[in-house]
């Protein structure tokens, strides 16, 4: 009875936005269609999954959306833009990818097109490889109705980062870009993606990005999520990992209504490297959510986890990080360790580390801490002439700075330093 | 310059300090003695402005203004300067960043220009030397690994930086060995003009032989029992406290 129901919620949702004309070219109409077939067996999830447990998503599925393609007219992007750091950019406006913004190269470190530019071996090649498609209700709901997206290939050291712009703007409109990631053998790519958004009401945000890289390939994937009100934020990132590659990513979440990222790598390859780095800090009411998933599928491989973040007012923060080592992945350096700070009372933090180990040989450690601000380094500073508020800030500044720290481009780092007002 | 009169405080209900009245002057050293839990640390703590003890009664009068009135940043701008016992570790934050904030902060309360990057430079490499701070140490972040000789060095180097008019020393030479003894009391003396003022709290003489005071009282029991010269440190450490215990007990 309740679950006839529920696909009745289920198919009036996605009823609203598969009204939308979306792209079917190529093999676009198979791919679509296999998120289509997931959707028909997939409820909204609830916090009865433990997947979803802290993050409630009837905020976003309460409600209806369009897709709204709008003219770039009146876009400015310069409040994204990294000083002194020349870049591909690439520009999507509620999720379409804007031509006339865009920069897409072609030349022998790195191509860049749209899908209509691909070929079908490259869609089939590399869509919703690792992506769970099968239980992830956005997922399939990305898979099944994405705006557009692009696909970067690149194939040697690429000699400027692509800086991946989301431009966002109106009510009830919903957002799904798909972009795919490419790393061919001995390449280097370093992404940066930034959001930013303009009277938005009720707006959902939900992407895919999936990472392919190839054996002693490189990838430094960076985010900025400094939105402005009005936004619900669900950010799916799936690498996957060959020999010897290495993937980093870093999350740094400013503001943000209701955020949930989900960052799964999959490390099918012997002497990779994979860093995960987070910095949240949510205040007043908003809720950010860090899912990861790190999964040793292979022997000799190393990875980095740290999550840091402070909590304020009544604002709720969620990590949950998981580390999987396989039955054959022996010799495995795992750390994974979350670290906050709560600065009210009323503040929530969920945090919490698993580990998953069926090797016998393998060095693995996880750890997670929620405290609150060090009243006697407070009073230190205070003693020393600095007021409460700046005492707070640079120790608050102190703790996250240590994860920002990690980015390596100088002037990105700048830029978020400033954006976290810790210069 | 400091002038306390009847200072009572209490912690979590219970009274520390029962009645302490002491006046010190611009240009002098006092050196406050005692026995463990006489209310020592609690005194430089309440002079700090630390909220976690309660005034109950008594005034605390700081070159003309009410210092009870004042919080803790605004003490340390109209120049109290306490050296903690304890100096607290500090991960993240650099030496330096931290003494410009200070600096800075300070500066601006009194409608000052920030400091110059080259005048603090010079004065960061001018008072270091003083008390033999390493370079590496002032770039690294506050306390965090320092040994517990070289916190203390850092204290008297941060006292040095923000020039203070009341300078007091919690237990500065806790843990120190003769080196660093001296090294710390070197700075302190160098440090002494005829304006500012220098309060020492110890439970030992042997700071005293290197930090000459005027003037040495004994707390205990959360008052000041007895004033007397430098000499009263020596016959302190000489008979130690038990006599002035059967003196106050009788």
């Amino acid at each position: 009875m309740s679950s006839t129901l529920t696909t009745n919620k289920v198919e009036e949702f996605v009823s609203h936005i598969a009204e939308n004309n979306l792209a079917v070219w190529n093999e676009l109409p198979n791919i679509r269609k296999s998120g289509v077939e997931a959707l028909k067996n997939l409820s909204f999830p609830t916090t009865k999954d433990e997947y979803w447990k802290y993050s409630r998503t009837t905020k976003i599925t309460k409600n209806q959306y369009k897709f709204n393609q709008i003219d770039s007219a009146n876009i400015n992007l310069d409040e994204v833009r990294v000083a002194g750091l020349d870049t591909y950019e690439i520009v999507m406006v509620n999720g379409f990818l804007n031509t006339e913004l865009s920069n897409l190269p072609k030349n022998d470190s790195i191509t860049i097109k749209s899908f209509e530019e691909c070929t079908t071996e490259e869609l089939t090649t590399y869509f919703s490889q690792n992506l769970d498609t099968i239980t992830n209700f956005f997922s399939a709901l990305n898979t099944a109705y994405f705006s557009e997206g692009i696909m970067v290939i690149a194939k040697g050291v690429c000699d400027k980062p692509v800086h991946l712009i989301h431009y966002s703007e109106g009510e009830s409109v919903i957002s799904q870009p798909r972009n795919i990631f490419v790393t061919e053998k001995n390449s280097e790519l370093s992404i940066i993606k930034s959001s930013i958004n303009k009277n938005t009401n009720n707006y959902f945000y939900n992407s895919v990005n999936e990472f392919f890289i190839g054996e002693n390939s490189h990838i430094n994937y960076y985010v900025i999520q400094n939105y402005e009100e009005g936004m619900n934020v669900m950010s799916t990132n799936v690498a996957t990992q060959e020999n010897n590659s290495t993937f980093s990513a870093f999350n740094y979440t400013l503001k943000g209504d209701w955020i949930r990222n989900n960052t799964n790598v999959f490390v099918k390859g012997e002497h990779c490297e994979s860093n995960l780095y987070g910095a949240y800090q949510p205040t007043g009411k908003e809720h950010i959510d860090n899912h990861t998933i790190m999964d040793h599928i292979m022997p000799n491989c190393e990875s980095n986890e740290h999550y840091k973040g402070t909590v304020g007012d009544k604002a709720t923060g969620v990590f949950n990080g998981k580390v999987f080592v396989r039955k054959d992945a022996q010799k495995i350096n795992a750390f994974q360790s979350n670290n906050n700070i709560l600065l009210s009372d009323d503040a929530t933090m969920n945090s919490k580390p698993e580990l998953e180990i069926y090797a016998d040989d393998v060095k693995c450690s996880h750890g997670s801490t929620s405290g609150q601000l060090d009243e006697e380094a407070v009073f230190y500073l205070q003693s020393r002439g600095l007021s409460k508020e700046s005492a707070t800030a640079l120790l608050i500044s102190a703790f996250l700075g240590e994860v920002v720290e990690k980015i390596k481009i100088p002037e990105l780092k700048e830029k978020v330093l400033e954006i976290y007002g810790m210069e | 310059m400091i002038s306390i009169k009847n200072l009572h405080a209490s912690i979590d209900g219970k009274e520390i300090l029962k009645g302490i009245n002491l006046d010190v002057k611009a240009g002098e050293v006092h050196a406050i003695m005692g026995p463990n839990g006489s209310g020592k640390s609690t005194l430089s703590a309440v002079l700090a402005g630390n909220e976690d003890y309660e005034i109950t009664d008594g005034s605390v009068d700081f070159m003309g203004e009410d210092l009870l009135e004042f919080s803790t940043e605004e003490r340390a701008r109209m120049g109290i300067f306490l050296a903690f016992q304890y100096p607290i570790e500090i991960p993240g934050v650099s030496n330096m960043n931290f003494l410009r904030t200070a600096i800075n902060e300070t500066r601006e309360s009194k409608g000052e220009d920030p400091i110059a990057a080259k005048e603090f430079l010079a004065k960061v490499k001018e008072k270091s030397a003083l008390v033999e701070l390493d370079n590496s140490l002032l770039k690294r972040y506050v306390n965090e690994g320092f040994s517990g000789g070289e916190k203390k060095r850092n204290e008297i180097f941060q006292m040095a930086m923000l020039e203070p008019k009341l300078a007091i020393l919690d237990e500065t030479d806790s843990g120190l060995d003769i080196d660093a003894l001296k090294i710390v009391s070197h700075g302190v003396n160098t440090l002494k003009t005829k304006d500012n003022a220098t309060v020492v709290i110890t439970h030992y003489q042997r700071l005293l032989d290197h930090i000459v005071p005027d003037f040495v009282h004994v707390l205990y029991k959360g008052k000041i029992v007895k004033s007397g010269g430098k000499e009263l440190a020596l016959e302190l450490e000489e008979k130690g406290y038990d006599w002035i215990k059967e003196e106050i007990n009788a």
